[in-house]
């Protein structure tokens, strides 16, 4: 006889422990904001505009297909405006009023809703509009070319461009200080490194997000950076540089870690943020764009019902 | 908290945000100012992008070129130095005269309507001032981004 105790069950009246969707998405919407706050010291007012219109502009297109579709108004969960919150920290300070409001429809109606809302999508809904907007209308998400008027006091120079057109030598005027610090081009919320490392922790702490799948999605973009670093020094770029530029952080602890675009056992979470590290550095360092976390995790977020096969299956995923 | 103070919170943040939104994109277009110089420049070409550093090449700081160095038209008036796209933008069709120049001429002052392309008016400037300095990019790779 097996004497362990597997799963017990008592009868009612059960009590609750609290822990529901909206905790869920206000603690997640809380470890995001020092990064966008620290965006915000630096871009300024004009980032301000994008985040406030982002998040607003998210809730109010769930509340429209919720009526239209005449379902339960599902604004309450806070899973909007996490989305909403999520897409500007990604985008540069000067997006036009036009593309957030474009963005956040892809992401709230054609990456949730048409799913049938929170729990059935199976691309990160943010992941899914940023990609879909950056091969619409690419300049957007050119940062060079978005924030030529900015004029603050760091190397204002996309560091995953600079590295990728001219070559690793370029990575020595970011140090390692700044790029933690928020001191360079990027997404209004996806520079301040020490920003994105505490609000991930702060998550996995709690329990919001899972340790398995940030750590080796950066584990992945640390080994396969350093890879191609030592292969050729003077064309691909040092481990440490690829972890703090781009949307590794925000990638790694905030978009990876999406619910029901990821899976749930253990071996599939490590391999799932793996592939997503690698293919990052992959599409980096010999693909075509600048920036790889948007293409790696939509490929991964692909992957994950195959991944949840892996045996012991995943129970109750309907993706 | 309850389900409808959840809702309430979500009705809140929509509104408050909204107005903050426009208002703040209503604000920094009121606000916007043209730079009497620019900061930096993204040209774009069939050849790829070229990011300059206008601060960088005039700042004291930096290089402290004068304007003249590269910009040379009025000839006369500092303070109304033309951008290079204002006026290189051929090659233009016969007898066709640029806007930017009937802002200041009548169309039968302008004799002249063969203005180097931009393209060629920048590979020739850039470079050949990179190679007389001995300092700077001089080959393709180093400023175009493809």
């Amino acid at each position: 006889m097996n004497p362990r105790k597997k799963f017990i069950v008592s009868h009612a009246p059960f009590w609750h422990n609290g822990s529901n969707i909206p905790e869920r998405s206000y603690h997640t919407l809380l470890a995001a904001l020092p990064a966008v706050v620290v965006g915000l010291h630096y871009w300024g007012m004009a980032a301000v505009a994008v985040v406030s219109l982002s998040i607003s502009s998210a809730i109010l297109w769930e509340l429209a297909i919720n009526k239209v579709t005449k379902k339960t108004v599902t604004i309450g969960d806070g899973n909007a405006a996490l989305i909403g919150l999520l897409f500007a920290m990604l985008l540069p300070a000067t997006t036009p009023w036009w593309a957030v409001l474009t963005g956040t429809f892809v992401a709230v109606v054609l990456g949730k809703q048409i799913f049938g809302g929170i729990g059935g999508n199976s691309f990160s809904p943010v992941v899914l509009s940023v990609a879909m907007l950056s091969i619409s209308w690419p300049h957007l998400f050119d940062f060079d070319g978005m924030l030529v008027n900015y004029d603050l006091d760091f190397v204002m120079v996309y560091p995953l461009a600079a590295v990728k057109h001219f070559g690793a030598g370029t990575a020595a005027d970011f140090s390692f200080g700044d790029l933690l610090t928020g001191r360079q081009v990027g997404g209004i919320g996806a520079t301040f490194g020490l920003g994105l490392i505490a609000g991930g922790i702060y998550l996995i702490v709690r329990g919001f997000i899972r340790w398995e799948i940030s750590i080796s999605f950066l584990a992945g973009i640390f080994v396969a950076a350093l890879i191609f670093n030592l292969i050729d020094p003077t064309r691909w770029a040092g481990p440490m540089f690829h972890l703090l530029t781009g949307y590794t952080l925000v990638g790694a602890f905030f978009l990876a870690t999406d619910d029901s675009s990821s899976p749930v056992n253990f071996v599939p979470m490590l391999i799932y943020g793996a592939a997503g590290g690698v293919l990052t550095v992959l599409i980096r360092s010999i693909g075509a764009f600048e920036d790889g976390v948007i293409y790696a995790v939509l490929v991964i977020n692909l992957v994950q019902p195959l991944l949840d096969k892996i045996r012991p299956k995943a129970l109750g995923k309907v993706v | 908290m309850s389900s409808k103070k959840h809702l309430q919170l979500a009705y809140g943040l929509a509104i408050v945000l909204l107005v903050v939104g426009v208002g703040s994109y209503a604000y920094t277009a009121l606000t916007a100012t043209v730079l009497d110089e620019p900061v930096r420049i993204q040209f774009k070409s069939v050849a790829g992008k070229v990011l300059y550093s206008h601060k960088m090449h005039t700042a004291e700081t930096g290089y402290g070129f004068a304007c003249y160095d590269c910009h040379h038209h009025p000839e006369d008036d500092e303070t109304s130095l033309r951008a290079c796209g204002d006026c290189h933008q051929g090659p233009l069709e016969e007898g066709v005269v640029l806007e930017s120049c009937l802002e200041c001429h009548d169309s039968d002052e302008v004799e002249d309507t063969e203005i180097t392309k931009m393209g060629d008016a920048f590979h020739s400037k850039c470079i050949q001032c990179h190679q007389e300095a001995e300092a700077g990019p001089e080959e393709c790779s180093q400023c175009h981004v493809l």
